[in-house]
């Protein structure tokens, strides 16, 4: 706060202040390494608790999905996390320090300043609390309360705030790291990477995060009960955990179409509209192909999606023509159209995201025309090696690249 | 903050509005906020110029489905209605791949697009 008004303060209360704040700063620097999450925040708020003189503290975090403060952690008040105290940002003593991301001094508490019953019943006369802001974003509320009557200073305020900093920073970067971990471990327990039992084929898959950093690229394989065998892949606009929770989402609604109808183009429409109600804003490509019982024909449909690269026994590899279409997402009613192939035994087929072929300063249809150069109808697992050795290397990925390829393998080979 | 800029091109009711080289996560927030701001002035036709775009990945993409959004929304309450043009060349195979093309008439020029008397509601799309 006044860091200039601090000038007129007597030598000896500088140097007190400055003690203060080499504690806090001890303390948390610390703690950040031998501490994990909740443990960190508790010898935190010990800390400040004694510093300030206070008789409780306690942080609570701001869940950006209903706008509340939750009671994460706490000293003195232990109760606030047992019970899950929730306030609403905006109300209450901790709910306007949010709302208005600046310090609040309370020496009355009663009914008409505080909403939290317990710190009332708790008895506290006397409360100062600032905001935890990381990335210039308000991400919750740290608070000290007093059983006594007490004027807190200003000078209190901001060894609270240096706290707060400290605090912030901690849980920010706990908080991301946690939303990577969770992130990949969702990501991974979506993909699958066998096939279902007894379709007479080859699979293999590669997937690597952009910039180390896990997106909403996904493949999908499964049979339903009319034995089509349905292969999907799409790339969901974003990344961290809001994208992977929106591609897990995705997965499901199309598993739960699949059993309702064979037709790609119906399975994405209802796709789209189901986006459009519950994930407004979300956009993603989608790209579905049928397999008949047989394995004899396909049936493709795209949504923004770029098309498989198809090569046959002899042949080059081609770019399938599956006709475009809408992403999912983007605007209702979109017209859909269904690509029918019939298919060649021997014939492997390369599902893959952007992240494969696109490149800044080149046409998207260069990177195209390298995959199909690469790409052979031998085994997906030697292809897929070749594919990402050619077009990947020893580059670091910038955006997530998903790769799917499947095989069918020729009528005297069935086992 | 950009009204003025040779970037923003506005007469006669029609704007221009140039793309970056590249867009990406970089800066398609404020790709956004420029489609946004040359809305909101409320053209009748506003021409999203593409054409010395070299780059335009998923996040560039969802700020030109955005602008589309917001338009569609202007449009069913405004007095004049604001139809959206793109002109693409570089990125053309990808504008046509995630199907903005059935939302927002596409031109091979700036000056093509400018010179299509004004058809009826961009990318009706039950046709």
């Amino acid at each position: 706060m006044q860091v200039g008004g601090a000038a007129a303060a007597a030598p000896g209360s500088r140097a007190a202040l400055e003690d203060k704040l080499r504690d806090i700063q001890s303390i948390t620097d610390a703690a950040l390494s031998r501490f994990g999450d909740q443990e960190l925040l508790t010898e935190l708020l010990e800390r400040t608790r004694a510093v300030l003189q206070a008789d409780t503290a306690a942080v609570l975090l701001l869940d950006y999905g209903s706008g509340h403060l939750i009671a994460t952690a706490a000293a003195g008040l232990e109760e606030e996390v047992r019970q899950g105290v929730r306030i609403p940002v905006g109300r209450g003593f901790a709910g306007r320090i949010a709302a208005e991301h600046k310090p609040v001094i309370l020496d009355r508490v009663d009914h008409s300043t505080v909403l939290n019953p317990i710190l009332l019943a708790k008895g506290i006369r006397a409360l100062m609390g600032v905001p935890l802001i990381a990335g210039g974003k308000v991400i919750g509320v740290l608070h000290v309360g007093s059983l006594t009557q007490r004027q807190f200073t200003s000078e209190d305020v901001e060894l609270l705030e240096l706290a707060a900093d400290r605090a912030a920073a901690a849980l920010a970067s706990l908080t991301a790291q946690e939303n990577r971990v969770a992130a990949e471990a969702l990501q991974r327990s979506l993909l699958p990477s066998v096939l279902p039992a007894d379709v007479p084929a080859d699979m293999a898959v590669r997937y690597v995060p952009g910039a180390g950093k896990v997106g909403g690229d996904w493949y999908d394989v499964f049979c339903v009960p009319s034995g089509h065998l349905w292969l999907v892949i799409g790339d969901v606009t974003g990344s961290g955990l809001a994208a992977a929770v929106i591609m897990g989402r995705m997965r499901s609604a199309l598993r739960a179409y699949a059993l309702e109808t064979n037709d790609p183009a119906e399975a994405l429409a209802r796709l789209d509209r189901k986006m459009q109600h519950f994930e407004p804003g979300a956009l993603a490509t989608v790209l579905c192909a049928v397999f008949e019982p047989g394995l004899d024909r396909v049936r493709i449909c795209s949504a923004g999606h770029l098309p498989p690269v198809i090569a046959s026994p002899g042949h080059a590899a081609e770019v399938a023509e599956v006709p475009s279409g809408l992403l999912i997402g983007a605007s209702p009613g979109a017209r859909r159209r269904v690509m029918t192939l019939e298919t060649t035994p021997g014939s492997l087929f390369c599902f893959y995201t952007d992240g494969l072929v696109e490149r800044r300063g080149e046409l998207i249809d260069d990177g195209l025309a390298r995959l199909c150069q690469v790409v052979t109808a031998e085994s997906p697992e030697v292809a897929c090696a070749a594919v990402m050795a050619a077009l990947v290397g020893s580059r670091a990925a910038r955006d997530d690249i998903a790769l799917l390829m499947i095989r069918f393998r020729p009528a005297d080979s069935q086992p | 903050m950009i009204t003025g800029d040779d970037e923003l091109g506005f007469s006669d009711g029609r704007a221009v509005v140039r793309m970056p080289a590249e867009i990406d996560v970089t800066n398609a927030y404020e790709v956004s906020q420029r489609l946004r701001a040359a809305a909101r002035r409320g053209p009748s036709v506003l021409i999203i110029d593409m054409s010395t775009t070299t780059f335009c990945d998923s996040a560039g993409v969802q700020a030109i489905i955005d602008a589309y959004n917001q338009a569609e929304v202007r449009n069913q309450s405004a007095v004049t209605r604001t139809q959206l043009r793109l002109v693409a060349n570089a990125v053309l195979r990808i504008i046509t791949l995630v199907g903005i093309d059935q939302l927002i008439p596409v031109y091979p020029t700036v000056e093509a697009a400018l010179a299509d008397p004004a058809s009826g509601p961009a990318g009706s799309m039950g046709e």
